[in-house]
C-alpha cells in the first residue's frame, strides 16, 4: 500500500521536534488571539503570517494550519461566552451556545464544542488522507448552476434557523442580502450603494457587521439591565458534559461531520454553509425543536463539528488545485508562494513531505487543541463572571483594534458604530441578528452565481433543472421551505377557525 | 488664499526633506501594499523588502491597505509626503488599468506619483478547458469566427488584466465571445479546469502547474519570446497577431517630488535586493521574470500602459455601467 | 389603539423605509432583464420584497395587539457608540496608547455602576500596556502608538 508509506512520511515529518513545537505554538497563539473579540481566524492568520516567513515550507504551513484551527476554536469560545461571532460559521454557534452560557452552562457548551470539533477534525483528516485527489473532482463538478442551487439551499436553511416570527426572519434575511450588495458588482464593475466612497468598493466586511450588530448591539442591550446579567452568569453549573450529554451529542456530531466534510470541499463558499446547514438539519430531526434558540446542546455540537470538518476539507481544493475556498486559504497560498512554492495540482508529487506532513499534523493539531482547551474551560467561565462594568469596555477595545486591523483603516470603525446602533434598535424590535448576517454572507454569492449561470446558459432557466446536482439541491431547498411554511399555515388556519367560533 | 497656503506648505515640506536627504534613511519606511496579504503584490513587497533589510539600515514595514483594486492604498500614497518614508508596491491594475478605466479615480500615477522600478513581470497566456476540441490557437480563432459570441471567456473580474487581454485579443483577431467575470483568478481557473467556461487569459505562473498536469490547454503566450518552460507554445507574434504582448507586472512607486538623492538610495536598495540569487530563485519558482528597470524607464512604461489600455477600454466600450 | 407603538409596526416601518430606499437608489443602475440581469436587477427585486414584508408587518402591527416597544436607552447608546467614534476620530492624533484608554473610559461611564476608583484605573493602564505590547509590538498592526499630537 503506497498510502501507508506516504502516511509514514507524514508521521515522520509531523512528529519531528521542531514541527511539533511550531504546531503547538501555532495552536496556542491561534487560540490566544482568536479568542479576543473582534479577531476572527482570517485576521489572526493574517497577523501571524509574517511570523512564519523564516521557517521551512512544511513547518510554516503546519504552524499556519495550527493557527487556523486554534483561531477557529478561539472564535467559537468568544461566540459562546460573549455572543460575538468572529466569522460566519460561528454565528450559528452563538445562537444556542450563548443561551447555554446565560443559563450557567458555558462550561458544558465549550466542552461540547471542543469534543465535537475534535471528533469531526479526526474523521475529516482521515478523509483527506485517503481521498483528497478523488474529492477534488467533486469540487470541479460544481459550476455556476450548482453553486446557485447550493446558495438557495443555504437561504432556505437560514429561514429554518430563525426561532421567532417567520415574517421578521424573512425581513432580516432580505435586509442582510441587500447589505451584501454594497460594493462593486462582479458582473459589470458598477459601484453600487457606495456613495462615491472607494472604501466601500469591496463591500462591507463581515466582521464589521458582526461586531456592530452582535457585539455592540449586545453590549447596549445588556447595559439596560446589568443586575440581571451578573446574577445569571454567576450561577455556573455543570462544567463538563455528563455521560448522557455525550451520548446525546454523538448523532449531531456525526451528521455535522458528514455535512461539513462534503461542503468544505467546495471552493465557492461551501464551507461557509456547513455550520448553518447542520443547524437546520439538527432542528429538523430533533424531537424537541422548540429547544433550539434557547440553549439546545445539539445546536452547538452539530454546527461546531460541521464547521471543523469543513475547515479541514477546505484544505483539499487548496492543496490539490491551488484554489482558495476562503480568505484563510488564500493566505495559506500566499504563505506557500512566499516560500517559493506555487500551489497547484503538482504539490502532492513535488512536495510529498509538505503534503503528508500537513495532513498528519492536522490530526496532531486537533489533539493539541483538545488537550489545551479542556483545562482552560474553567478559566474562560471565570472570565465571564468578571463584573460586566469592567468586561464590556475591554470587549469594545478588542472590537476597535480587530476592526481596524481588517484594512488598517479607521473607516471600518465608523461603520461598526453605525451597525451598533442598528443592532440595538433591531434587538428592541425582536428582530434576530443571525438571519441578517446569513443573508449578508449569502447575498453576494447568490447573485454572482445566478447571474453567471444565466450568462453561461444564455438566459435559459431550465438549465437549473437539467443539471442533476442543481436539481436535487433545489428540491431539497423547496422541501425545507415547505416544512417551515406548513406548520405556520396550519397555525394560521387553526387561528382562523377559532376566530369563527 | 488657501491655495497659496497649501503651496507654501508643500514648498516647505520639499525643502525640509531636501535638507534631511543626506541622513536618509533615518526612520522606518512604510511600504503600502494596496491589496490583502497573500496576493502577488504582497508577495513581491515582502520578498524584496526582506532582502533589502540587511543593507538598508532601517526597517521597511509592509502595510496592507486593500480596497477597490488598489485605489484606496494608492490614493493614500498620492497624499503622502514625498520624503521617501512612504512607498508602494502595486500591480498593473493599480498603476496601469485603473486610470484607464475610471474617471473618478482619487489618484493619477502620472500626476501624483513617480515610479522607482518595475520589479517583476509574468506574461499572460491563452488557456482553454481540457475538453475543448482545438489543438492550436489558429484552430481556436477559426472556431471563434465560425460561431461568434458563443464561447465563454472567463476572467478575474471586470477591468482585470486578463479581461482586457481578452478584449485586446478580440480586437486584434476580429473575433468575439461572451465575457464571464469572476471574483478573482482562482474561481476563473477552477471553472476552466472543471469545463464550465471555455477560454481564459491567465498569468503564466498561476496556470503552469495545471497545464503540465493536462488540466488546461495552453495555446499561446502573450510575451516577446517563448517561455523556456513551455518551448512548444508559440507567441502571438509568431501567429501573426500584433500588439499582443501583455504582462502582469508589479512595480515600486513613490509620491511625486522625491529628492533625487533619496530616490537614488531607494532604487539602489531595491535593485540590489532584486539581484540577490535567493530573490531571483523565489520569483523564478513563481513564474515571474525580474525586470528591475530604471525610474525613467518605469515612468515611461507606466504612461505607455495607461495609454494602451485606455484605447482598449474605449474600443471595447468597457467603462463600468452605472 | 396601541398599534403604532408595537414592535411589528416599527419593524415594518423600518423594513418599508429600507426597501423603498434600496429601490430608489437602484434606479440609477441598469436594470436589465431576467435573462441578462443588470447591476440594478437584484437590488430592485430585493428592495421591493423587503418593502412588501415591511408593509405586511406594519399592517399587522396596526391591526393586531402585540408587544410594545421597550424604552430605548439613549445614554448607554450615546456613550458606547460615541466611544467607538471618538477612537476612530482621535486615533491618528492621539495614538493607541492614549485613544484606547480614553475610548474605554467613555464607554465605561455607560454602566450604571460606574465609579471612579484607583483599582479599575490601574487595570485600564495595564490593559492599555497589554494591547500596545501585543498588537503594536508583537503583531505589527500598523496602529500609531503615540499620535501626531505627541510627535509620533
Amino acid at each position: 500500500m503506497e498510502i501507508l508509506g506516504d502516511l509514514w512520511l507524514g508521521v515522520q515529518t509531523a512528529f519531528s521536534f521542531w514541527n511539533l513545537t511550531y504546531c503547538l505554538l501555532g495552536v496556542f497563539l491561534g487560540t490566544a488571539i482568536g479568542v479576543l473579540p473582534g479577531l476572527g481566524p482570517t485576521a489572526t492568520v493574517a497577523m501571524l503570517l509574517p511570523v512564519t516567513f523564516g521557517l521551512s515550507p512544511e513547518t510554516a504551513i503546519i504552524m499556519l494550519a495550527g493557527i487556523f484551527y486554534g483561531a477557529q476554536y478561539g472564535g467559537s469560545t468568544t461566540a459562546i461566552l460573549v455572543n460575538l461571532p468572529g466569522e460566519s460559521s460561528s454565528v450559528v454557534t452563538a445562537i444556542d451556545g450563548y443561551q447555554m452560557a446565560r443559563q450557567g452552562q458555558a462550561g458544558k457548551a465549550l466542552a461540547t464544542a471542543a469534543i465535537g470539533s475534535f471528533i469531526a477534525g479526526s474523521i475529516a483528516t482521515v478523509l483527506i488522507a485517503f481521498f483528497a485527489p478523488l474529492l477534488s473532482s467533486v469540487a470541479l463538478a460544481f459550476g455556476p448552476h450548482e453553486y446557485f442551487a447550493l446558495m438557495v439551499l443555504g437561504l432556505a436553511a437560514s429561514v429554518v434557523l430563525a426561532s421567532g416570527s417567520l415574517l421578521h426572519a424573512v425581513g432580516m434575511i432580505l435586509f442582510g442580502l441587500i447589505l451584501g450588495l454594497i460594493g462593486t458588482d462582479v458582473q459589470t464593475g458598477a459601484m453600487r450603494f457606495t456613495f462615491g466612497s472607494f472604501e466601500l468598493a469591496d463591500g462591507i466586511s463581515f466582521v464589521v457587521v458582526a461586531m456592530g450588530v452582535f457585539g455592540l448591539g449586545e453590549i447596549l442591550s445588556n447595559l439596560e439591565n446589568e443586575a440581571d446579567r451578573t446574577t445569571v452568569l454567576t450561577k455556573v453549573t455543570g462544567l463538563m458534559p455528563t455521560r448522557a450529554d455525550l451520548r446525546a451529542m454523538l448523532a449531531p456530531v456525526g451528521r455535522g461531520t458528514a455535512l461539513g466534510s462534503v461542503l468544505g470541499i467546495l471552493p465557492g463558499g461551501g464551507a461557509m454553509l456547513s455550520s448553518f446547514a447542520s443547524y437546520a438539519l439538527e432542528k429538523k430531526v430533533s424531537k424537541t425543536p422548540q429547544q433550539f434558540g434557547k440553549g439546545a446542546l445539539a445546536g452547538v455540537a452539530g454546527p461546531e463539528a460541521a464547521n471543523n470538518a469543513g475547515a479541514q476539507t477546505s484544505f483539499i481544493p487548496m492543496l490539490t488545485l491551488g484554489i482558495p475556498s476562503n480568505p484563510v486559504m488564500a493566505l495559506m497560498i500566499g504563505a506557500l508562494i512566499m516560500q517559493g512554492i506555487q500551489p497547484g495540482p503538482s504539490v502532492i508529487q513535488d512536495q510529498p513531505v509538505l503534503f503528508w506532513g500537513l495532513i498528519v499534523s492536522m490530526w496532531v493539531g486537533n489533539l493539541m487543541l483538545l488537550v489545551l482547551n479542556l483545562p482552560l474551560i474553567g478559566i474562560w467561565v471565570k472570565m465571564i463572571s468578571i463584573p460586566y462594568g469592567y468586561l464590556f469596555p475591554c470587549i469594545v477595545a478588542f472590537c476597535l483594534i480587530g476592526v481596524f486591523s481588517l484594512a488598517n483603516s479607521t473607516f471600518d470603525i465608523w461603520l461598526m458604530g453605525l451597525f451598533g446602533v442598528a443592532g440595538y434598535i433591531l434587538r428592541k424590535l425582536d428582530c434576530e441578528p443571525a438571519p441578517l448576517l446569513l443573508g449578508f454572507v449569502l447575498g453576494p454569492m447568490l447573485e454572482e452565481h445566478l447571474r453567471r449561470a444565466m450568462l453561461v446558459s444564455r438566459g435559459d432557466v431550465t438549465s437549473f433543472f437539467t443539471s442533476p446536482i442543481s436539481a436535487v439541491l433545489l428540491l431539497v431547498a423547496a422541501l425545507l421551505i415547505a416544512s417551515v411554511l406548513a406548520p405556520a399555515i396550519r397555525a394560521k388556519r387553526e387561528e382562523a377557525f377559532q376566530d369563527e367560533d | 488664499m488657501f491655495m497659496r497656503f497649501v503651496a507654501a506648505a508643500s514648498c516647505a515640506a520639499v525643502l525640509g526633506s531636501a535638507a534631511l536627504a543626506q541622513d536618509y534613511p533615518s526612520d522606518n519606511v512604510t511600504v503600502i501594499v494596496p491589496f490583502a496579504p497573500g496576493g502577488a503584490s504582497d508577495t513581491t513587497a515582502r520578498t524584496v523588502t526582506q532582502a533589502m533589510q540587511a543593507d538598508f539600515g532601517q526597517p521597511l514595514v509592509v502595510e496592507n491597505k486593500p480596497g477597490a483594486n488598489g485605489a484606496v492604498g494608492a490614493a493614500e500614497l498620492a497624499r503622502a509626503k514625498p520624503d521617501g518614508y512612504t512607498i508602494m508596491v502595486a500591480s498593473i491594475g493599480t498603476y496601469g488599468i485603473n486610470p484607464a478605466l475610471r474617471a473618478d479615480l482619487p489618484y493619477d500615477p502620472r500626476e501624483d506619483m513617480e515610479m522607482l522600478t518595475v520589479a517583476v513581470r509574468t506574461p499572460n497566456v491563452l488557456v482553454t478547458r481540457p475538453t475543448l476540441e482545438v489543438k492550436s490557437a489558429e484552430e481556436l480563432i477559426a472556431m471563434l469566427k465560425e460561431q461568434p459570441d458563443t464561447m465563454l471567456f472567463a476572467s478575474s473580474g471586470v477591468g482585470s488584466s486578463d479581461h482586457l487581454t481578452a478584449e485586446l485579443f478580440w480586437q486584434q483577431t476580429g473575433t468575439s465571445g461572451i465575457h464571464v467575470p469572476y471574483s478573482g483568478g482562482g474561481p476563473a481557473q477552477t471553472d476552466i479546469i472543471g469545463g464550465h467556461a471555455d477560454v481564459s487569459f491567465q498569468n503564466l505562473g498561476a496556470v503552469a502547474g495545471f497545464v503540465r498536469e493536462g488540466q488546461m490547454k495552453m495555446l499561446a503566450i502573450a510575451a516577446a519570446e517563448r517561455s523556456p518552460d513551455f518551448p512548444d507554445v508559440p507567441t502571438f507574434k509568431e501567429l501573426g497577431i500584433e500588439g499582443m504582448e501583455v504582462y502582469s507586472w508589479q512595480a515600486f512607486g513613490a509620491p511625486k517630488g522625491l529628492d533625487p538623492a533619496v530616490k537614488e538610495t531607494l532604487v539602489g536598495a531595491i535593485h540590489g535586493a532584486l539581484e540577490k540569487p535567493e530573490v531571483q530563485e523565489t520569483f523564478k519558482n513563481l513564474g515571474f521574470e525580474v525586470l528591475a528597470n530604471t525610474p525613467a524607464e518605469a515612468d515611461a512604461f507606466v504612461a505607455d500602459e495607461i495609454a494602451r489600455w485606455s484605447e482598449v477600454v474605449k474600443a471595447g466600450n468597457i467603462t463600468p455601467e452605472e | 389603539m396601541q398599534g403604532h407603538r408595537t414592535k411589528d409596526f416599527w419593524a415594518g416601518a423600518i423594513y418599508l423605509a429600507l426597501g423603498l430606499a434600496t429601490v430608489i437608489l437602484a434606479r440609477d443602475l441598469t436594470l436589465g432583464s431576467a435573462a441578462r440581469m443588470g447591476p440594478g436587477y437584484f437590488p430592485t427585486v430585493l428592495g421591493g420584497l423587503l418593502a412588501v414584508i415591511g408593509a405586511v408587518s406594519l399592517l399587522r402591527g396596526l391591526l393586531r395587539p402585540g408587544e410594545l416597544v421597550g424604552r430605548i436607552h439613549l445614554k448607554p447608546m450615546i456613550l458606547v457608540i460615541g466611544a467607538t467614534l471618538f477612537f476612530a476620530l482621535a486615533l491618528d492624533a492621539l495614538g493607541l496608547a492614549v485613544a484606547l484608554p480614553a475610548a474605554m473610559f467613555i464607554a465605561a461611564t455607560a454602566s450604571k455602576r460606574f465609579r471612579l476608583a484607583p483599582v479599575p484605573l490601574l487595570g485600564l493602564v495595564g490593559f492599555t500596556i497589554f494591547c500596545v505590547l501585543v498588537f503594536v509590538r508583537g503583531l505589527d498592526v500598523p496602529l500609531p502608538m503615540f499620535g501626531t499630537l505627541f510627535g509620533g
